[in-house]
Parts: structure tokens; C-alpha cells; sequence
């Protein structure tokens, strides 16, 4: 568990958050929501220590990793080698061991990407390379992953792909968060939801505590119509 | 590391032989028939001269290839971070102010002081690579105008301040040992670090829990990057282009493993030097033409005919 709580920020004179309160449930995946500029991709960096901010964080989780929008990849870089890269950040030896190759190959194998591995990164389709991102999660040994929109320009498929994947972690013991735009897709894969709304507050519960009408109207500032269909839950914008 | 290609083990291979090459011309290449004569220019001239060209090339293609890698940008080169300049300024103060032989000690400390100016400035607010590269260029501009000054309102000694600024191994002040054993531990520390270059190929939000561990990391390589270079400016003065053609030749024929390349960058600078070394001294015997002149003109045919021929790998990210 993480919990945030009397979280003050102002950026460039604007309040972003406002006395802010925010707490992530272990072995789930939470799902932050919230319009542009409204301090999602912050409020996660507030999480990993890379923006400080005035705020108590109780931090439950013993490692955390991080995958920033659109990461930066080296060409001619074969899927092992950039996954296995991991293991050199914190040892001094210029060779994996072979218990450490059987991890890669663990992990590669996890994220079904084990027949890929020769292949060059930049052959990668964009769901393959955020699958071998995760990988790297898996290996840093990592048990809360902080996604910032690992759905970006991805197809319908490959953001489903890649949901079932991290749904599969989850299952595995991870903890993840990510940032996401597409509602109802969220309301399809995630436990818990955030939403950053107008008065820079936190909102956040259970589908069925966040999915209201009022909620999302605080966040995004448009009429919604929320149905739902036995335990499924979907969204429909109202003019 | 296990997989490089056949192609690159046997271009390996080719770059190993062309190195033993070039040593054994340099060495025995149109010597006299006296044996005593033999031995003064071997010992004295010859050897010498190699091991500089091999120090002085693998110093500076290792320190291009950490900040290429570091700044993910196959423009940035050891002289980016004002290093060039500052040697040069150490150099001209030292044939102004003291007559002095020693130009290669001044150039040593002129290039040490300006990386760790250059370094300091762009970490005064917050660092970041680019801003150290821009800052470097500036410090460049600014040192060399401040050298054209110099030579200009100096006429009696500018010819001597030319000809040492574009570099060559002729000045024999520093001892051989001592120049050896410092490159050896330089090269020892650096090799302890390159796997962690590996790490830093990747995204830094990515690869680093903060942005300041991933800063600390690069300022270890800028810093071995200036020693390096240093070390070059000790063993043959200023030369330019070794340091941003040698990376990214590597680069293009080997993939992108740092450890592969680390190797077969102290191959590909110290194999240049040394093939440049033996035209500057015999292609208009007994002229000398300079060491850089030469450099340029022997590196740009190769890289640029390589660069047509596999630049594909940067049509993307570097």
C-alpha cells in the first residue's frame, strides 16, 4: 500500500494539488484519470522522488518502476541485451551469470516475448516494446509499476494486448498504476480508479464508487451517462 | 556480447591485422643500415611515437563514444566539452609566457581545468547533458577567439603556435612510462564502468529511479571522458575528429553493445593515428605533412563511404 496524504503543489504559481489525498491498493491495478494538465504524469513523479512536493508519503512497496511516456530506445539493440541491461546497473561485472540469463529468459517468456529476443528493439511493434519494458519491470524485481500512458499510440488490440499482459502481472504480485485516457477501456480492466478533478482534489474508489456521473462531470467537465450491464460498467458521453 | 556476426568478427579480425600492420611500417618502415643508428630511432623516434599514436587515438575514440552514448547524439565528441580549446589555451599561455617545451603539460592541465569549468557551469542549476553540450560549445567559441587574439598580437611566435595546435607527436617531454602507466589505469577504471554505459543506452526515467542518479552516472563518464581526452592532448597535442569519427564508425560496423565497442574503439582510434602517423611522416618524405591534416584526410573517404553504406541505423534514434 502507498498512501499520499496533505499533498501541496504549485507549478509555475498554479495549484495543482490542493490538500490532496491518495492512497494505491496493493495487488491491484489502479488507474488515474484526469484532463490534460492536470497533474497525473506529476503526481507520479511526486511518487518516485523525481519532483519534490510538499507531502507525507508512507510508502509500503519495496521497489518501484517507473515507464515515462514514449521512452527513448537505442537502435541495433537486440531484445535481450536491453532487457538484461538491468543487471549491470548495479554490479560491476561485464557478463551475466547463468542464473541471471535464466531470469531474462524467465521474464522474456512471461511477457511472450521469448521467440523475439534476437530481434532488434527498433523492429518492435509498439505493443512488443512496451511488453519488453515490462520485462525490464520484472527483472529490477520491482513490486509497483508506475506506467505513465503505456497506451499511447497503440491500436485498439495492442492496448488490450497489453492490458491482458499487465493483468497477468498483476496476477503475479505486482501492483501497478497507470495512466489512461480511454474511459471505458479503464472500466474494463481496472480495480481501482484516481481521477484529478477541477477543484485539484483526488477522487478516487472502486468502480463502482468512481463510475457516477457527478464524479467523472468533476474531472472532465462533460455530462456523462453511466450504464451498467451485469458487472460490466460503460460510459457514454451525453451533449 | 557472445553474438556478434561473422561479418564482424572477421572485420574484427581485418582491424587487428591493419593494426599490425601499421605498427611494423612505422617501426621498420625506410630505416638506415647502421645498427647503431638502428637502435637510437627505434628506441628514442619510433616506439615513442606508436605508443602515442595508439594512446592518443584509443583515449580519444573511448571518450567520444561515453559522450555519444551519454547524450544519445552521434555529433557530440570529446572536444564539445570545451576540451580542445582549453589545451589550446594552455598551450599558447606556455609558448608565451615561459618559452616552454613542456606545451603538453600545460595543454594536459588547459584541457582538465576547462572540463571541470564546463562541467561545474552547466550543473550550477540544474544539469542536464544538452546544456552541458551547448555550454561547452560556448566555452569552445569563446577560448579560441581568445587564442586568434593571441597569435594575432604575438607575430613572432604565431608560427610556433600554429603548427603545435594542429597537433603531432614530436614533442618528447613527457616519459614514455609514465604516460603508459596513466593511460593503463585510466583504461582499467574505464572498463570497470562500461557496463553501466549499457544501462545508460536505455531511457533514463526508465533505467534510473530519479533523474539525479542517472546524472551522477553520466558526470562519472564525462569525467573519465575529460581525463581521456587529456590524456590524448598530453600525447599529441590537439587533434580533432578522432574523437566523433571513430564512435560512430564503431558504431555503424559493430552494433550497439558499449562492451563490444569499447574494444573495438581503442582499435579503430589507435589503428587511425597510426596509419595517419606513417603518411604524415612518409607520403612526401621528407616533408612532414601535420599529424590533423593527415587525420582528415585519411578518415573522412572511409567514413563517409560507410556512412552511405549502413547509415541506415540513423534514420531512427542513435
Amino acid at each position: 500500500m502507498l498512501k499520499i496524504q496533505n499533498l501541496n503543489f504549485k507549478f509555475n504559481e498554479k495549484v495543482i494539488f490542493d490538500n490532496a489525498e491518495l492512497e494505491i491498493p496493493k495487488g491491484k491495478i489502479s488507474i488515474i484519470m484526469g484532463a490534460n494538465g492536470a497533474g497525473k504524469s506529476t503526481l507520479l513523479k511526486i511518487i518516485t522522488n523525481n519532483i519534490k512536493a510538499d507531502c507525507s508519503i508512507i510508502n509500503e512497496f519495496k521497489e518501484t518502476f517507473y515507464l515515462p511516456q514514449n521512452p527513448y530506445y537505442p537502435y541495433g539493440v537486440s531484445v535481450f541485451d536491453y532487457v538484461s541491461s538491468v543487471f549491470y546497473k548495479k554490479n560491476w561485472k561485464w557478463f551475466l551469470s547463468k542464473a541471471e540469463e535464466s531470469k531474462v529468459n524467465e521474464a522474456l517468456k512471461m511477457v511472450e516475448l521469448f521467440n523475439q529476443k534476437d530481434m532488434e528493439i527498433q523492429k518492435l511493434s509498439a505493443g512488443e516494446f512496451q511488453k519488453a519494458n515490462f520485462a525490464l519491470g520484472l527483472l529490477s524485481g520491482a513490486d509497483l509499476f508506475l506506467l505513465d500512458e503505456p497506451l499511447s499510440n497503440m491500436d485498439l488490440i495492442n492496448q488490450i494486448k497489453t492490458l491482458e499482459n499487465l493483468t497477468n502481472l498483476v496476477k503475479s504480485g505486482v501492483t501497478s498504476v497507470l495512466i489512461m485516457h480511454d474511459i471505458n477501456i479503464a472500466a474494463n480492466f481496472g480495480d481501482y480508479f484516481i481521477g484529478i478533478n477541477k477543484d485539484h482534489k483526488i477522487v478516487s474508489g472502486s468502480k463502482e464508487e468512481f463510475f457516477k456521473p457527478q464524479n467523472l462531470n468533476d474531472i472532465y467537465n462533460i455530462d456523462f451517462r453511466i450504464m451498467n450491464d451485469d458487472d460490466k460498467i460503460f460510459v457514454q458521453i451525453v451533449d | 556480447m557472445g553474438n556478434l556476426k561473422k561479418g564482424q568478427v572477421l572485420i574484427f579480425l581485418i582491424l587487428i591485422s591493419v593494426f599490425i600492420l601499421s605498427v611494423c611500417l612505422s617501426l621498420f618502415f625506410r630505416l638506415p643500415n647502421n645498427v647503431d643508428d638502428i637502435k637510437i630511432i627505434l628506441m628514442l623516434i619510433r616506439l615513442p611515437a606508436i605508443l602515442k599514436a595508439i594512446v592518443a587515438g584509443a583515449s580519444l575514440a573511448v571518450a567520444g563514444m561515453f559522450l555519444q552514448t551519454i547524450s544519445k547524439n552521434p555529433l557530440a565528441d570529446p572536444y564539445l566539452v570545451g576540451l580542445s580549446s582549453g589545451a589550446g589555451l594552455g598551450i599558447s599561455l606556455s609558448i608565451l609566457l615561459f618559452n616552454s617545451v613542456n606545451y603538453s603539460l600545460f595543454g594536459f592541465f588547459g584541457a582538465l581545468i576547462s572540463a571541470v569549468l564546463v562541467i561545474a557551469l552547466s550543473g550550477f542549476s540544474k544539469f542536464s547533458i544538452t546544456k552541458l553540450i551547448l555550454i561547452g560549445l560556448s566555452f569552445n567559441l569563446f577560448v579560441s577567439s581568445l587564442i586568434a587574439c593571441l597569435i594575432l598580437i604575438n607575430p613572432t611566435k604565431s608560427y610556433a603556435m600554429t603548427l603545435i595546435l594542429t597537433g603531432g607527436f614530436n614533442s618528447a617531454d613527457i616519459s614514455n612510462r609514465l604516460l603508459l602507466l596513466l593511460f593503463v589505469i585510466v583504461m582499467i577504471i574505464c572498463a570497470l564502468f562500461i557496463p553501466k554505459l549499457n544501462v545508460l543506452r536505455l531511457d533514463t526515467g526508465l533505467a534510473f529511479k530519479t533523474g539525479k542518479e542517472a546524472d551522477r552516472i553520466s558526470i562519472i563518464f564525462i569525467i573519465l571522458a575529460s581525463l581521456l581526452t587529456s590524456l590524448s592532448v598530453f600525447s599529441a597535442g590537439i587533434l580533432g575528429f578522432v574523437g566523433i569519427i571513430c564512435p560512430v564508425f564503431s558504431r555503424l560496423l559493430f552494433g550497439a553493445d558499449c562492451r563490444v565497442l569499447f574494444f573495438a574503439n581503442i582499435l579503430c582510434g589507435s589503428t587511425l593515428l597510426l596509419v595517419s602517423n606513417f603518411l604524415s611522416n612518409n607520403l612526401l618524405f621528407p616533408v612532414q605533412i601535420p599529424l590533423g591534416v593527415v587525420v582528415s584526410i585519411v578518415g573522412v573517404p572511409f567514413f563517409v563511404y560507410f556512412l552511405l553504406k549502413k547509415g541506415g541505423i540513423f534514420k531512427g534514434n542513435f
